[in-house]
């Protein structure tokens, strides 16, 4: 029965039928105190009945142009993902593994095991969204969203000292600026970093259906850092059901905000053991059914005594490790074997 | 199935005489008219004075539901429909071909089931360059991940036409590209909207008899459908059941062929098995389990279910990069 899919309750679906409603053509023409007297509802409840019900208009049929709404061809979005920028790591061969950085319009999954640079990664995107777009950032602000309350201050101006050095070090190097343009202090950059402490599931939920209603209001902003997504529904779930539920109505809605306000989406993720094919080894948190709620996919390793970060999904990009390395000025490339000094 | 007093606007055989007659027994709606004995009723419709209108009238009803139903079909009708229409389209993937004698069938619902990152998507978008490029159809990809990437498309459309690592021609890439369609959609009415209005297009373009859509990919459908599903009531396995008939509605009609992804959960003994539980195991037609050696670019897919194959068979493939 086609009102079964209209958005509306159980009961007002079941009065729809028992009134004789079963197909949405019987809707098309009806006016809503009509409906209501019918139904023996309110007229507000009628009216948002008939506003859910599609109306034949909808597509345009004249000539040849049979676009239905909302649809884009392969061509145009071809042209669009050229021109989308990307958010750098400030290492290079992370940089260069990703295809220049961080993508916007995707959901970026980076997991680890702790100690690895999760959060430390994160802080480097929500401080090098700000840059300029020729230095590989946005100039945009960010959303950190922190529920493990490992966000420090201090590190995030450190870097940020770290991160306006480079840029006038570049900037003298290319000879193209003046002194005022560079323009921002490294306490600008803290201040475009938004900050949302979540202390419950509950609390994480309604702050990500919030954050629509927040972006429309700062459309400046282009990355959400989530720092981790899963500490909250790893502890005291009794219900699977639920989680798993709550888990994909999250990953939709984190998808939606991406692509509706073109800006990259970042969940930093934890890591567990699983048993497969008679060994124990380590994989993402939140099981099989949130890995899929992700576009990209990053894991970070030790090998040695080395960090590597891998691409383990990606639509586009191929499957490759790069090495990089946390120091006192953020995420760099790894420099121990290399004897000559890099241009950042 | 109205109630007898709103057809009285269009067939106004059905006056208020015949309503009460009907409405002395019990009858209100085409639905009672169904329910009840229809010898009876004409019967006693006979001896009433005005017995000429009321069979008119009894009459007039069960034409209105003869109209109702799909027209009956036997084998011979069956048949020729298969052979001239439900061709099979290849997916550009010889392994996959081989496995399922020639690709995917158009007028059945194919389900991709995988663990993450098993190739799902690399197939889906392999199937739509090769689908727009080599049967010059058009493909409508429902994409619920952001993860339809128009380069990756790109690539492969130019190893299909030219082997020998050419670029292809921008205007013939352009006009291959242009037929496929993307959409994005974030929850399971959204989807419903498109589908709806895929439907609205489809049979406009039929009846001017110019239809070349192919093939529908919704990559992928267990991330609208878990939200819903299991939740207090069976709303959800609902939601599961109307959307998987309309699209068997939509495959079948206008002889589109339909493949949707699904991911996998632990099953026994930490065997992965497909999600959405035990009743969607019944909805496709045709079911493929997909993996992936790790790290490396080798594929196997094992056929789960299909309508006329053997169940069991295993293939290997290679998407190269």
């Amino acid at each position: 029965m086609e009102v079964g899919r209209l958005p509306i309750s159980a009961a007002l679906k079941g009065k729809l039928v028992s009134a004789g409603y079963t197909s949405l053509s019987l809707l098309s023409s009806l006016s809503p105190s009509h409906l209501a007297r019918d139904l023996n509802i309110s007229e507000n409840e009628a009216l948002d009945i008939l506003n859910h019900a599609p109306h034949d208009g909808r597509i345009d049929t004249s000539g040849g142009h049979h676009i239905i709404s909302g649809a884009q061809t392969a061509w145009d979005m071809l042209h669009e993902e050229e021109l989308l920028t990307r958010i750098t790591t400030s290492s290079v061969d992370i940089d260069n593994i990703l295809g220049g950085g961080i993508s916007c319009r995707e959901v970026t999954e980076i997991g680890g095991v702790p100690g690895i640079g999760k959060t430390q990664l994160g802080i480097q995107l929500a401080v090098n969204v700000q840059l300029p777009v020729h230095c590989g950032g946005l100039g945009g602000k960010a959303i950190y969203i922190d529920t493990e309350g490992s966000f420090m201050v201090e590190r995030v101006l450190q870097i940020a000292e770290a991160c306006w050095d480079d840029m006038l070090a570049n900037n003298a190097i290319s000879q193209n600026v003046h002194a005022g343009q560079v323009g921002m202090q490294p306490k600008d950059f803290l201040e475009n970093i938004l900050y949302f402490r979540v202390c419950s599931y509950t609390e994480q939920i309604a702050l990500i259906n919030y954050l629509d209603k927040f972006i429309s209001e700062h459309r400046d902003v282009k990355i959400v850092v989530v720092d981790s997504i899963t500490f909250h529904f790893r502890q005291d779930f009794e219900d699977m059901a639920l989680r798993t539920r709550l888990l994909s109505g999250m990953a939709l809605k984190l998808m939606k905000l991406a692509k509706k306000f073109c800006l990259a989406v970042v969940l930093l993720n934890q890591v567990t053991t699983k048993y497969a094919e008679g060994s124990f080894h380590l994989t993402l948190a939140l099981g099989d059914s949130w890995s899929h709620a992700c576009t990209n996919r990053i894991i970070l390793y030790w090998n040695g005594n080395e960090r590597y970060a891998y691409i383990d999904k990606s639509p586009s990009l191929r499957s490759a490790s790069a090495p990089y390395a946390v120091t006192a000025r953020g995420i760099r490339n790894n420099v121990s074997n290399c004897k000559r000094i890099k241009l950042m | 199935m109205a109630s007898l007093k709103r057809l009285e606007t269009e067939f106004p055989i059905l006056d208020p005489d015949f309503q009460s007659f009907c409405a002395l027994r019990g009858i209100f709606t085409v639905q009672d008219f169904l329910i009840r004995d229809l010898q009876s009723l004409v019967a006693d419709a006979e001896q009433q004075p005005s017995s000429e209108r009321f069979m008119q009238a009894i009459n007039q009803v069960l034409y209105v539901i003869d109209g109702l139903h799909q027209p009956w079909l036997n084998g011979v009708d069956l048949m020729e429909d298969a052979q001239k229409n439900k061709h099979v389209l290849s997916t550009g993937c010889e392994g996959m071909d081989f496995l399922l004698r020639g690709g995917l069938r158009r007028g059945q619902v194919t389900e991709l089931a995988g663990p993450s990152s098993s190739g799902k998507t690399q197939f889906c978008l392999l199937t739509a360059s090769t689908v727009a490029y080599k049967h010059m159809g058009g493909v409508i990809y429902i994409d619920t991940g952001n993860s339809f990437s128009a380069k990756r498309i790109a690539r492969f459309l130019n190893q299909i036409s030219c082997p020998a690592s050419e670029e292809m021609q921008p205007r013939v890439l352009q006009e291959v590209m242009n037929s496929i369609l993307c959409h994005s959609v974030y929850d399971i009415f959204s989807m419903f909207d498109v589908l709806h209005c895929l439907e609205s297009k489809l049979k406009y373009q039929m009846c001017r008899g110019d239809n070349d859509e192919r093939l529908i990919i919704i990559d992928s459908i267990s991330s609208l459908i878990t939200p819903i599903l299991g939740s207090s009531g069976s709303q959800g396995r609902a939601l599961m059941v109307s959307a998987m008939s309309l699209l068997k509605k939509l495959a079948h009609e206008y002889n589109l062929a339909v493949l949707v992804t699904n991911h996998t959960v632990g099953g026994d003994g930490g065997i992965p098995k497909p999600a959405l539980g035990e009743s969607w195991k019944t909805l496709p037609h045709v079911r493929l389990l997909l993996s992936r050696d790790c790290g490396s670019n080798t594929y196997q897919v094992s056929l789960l279910k299909h309508p006329s194959i053997a169940s069991g068979k295993a293939a290997k493939f290679i998407i190269n990069d």
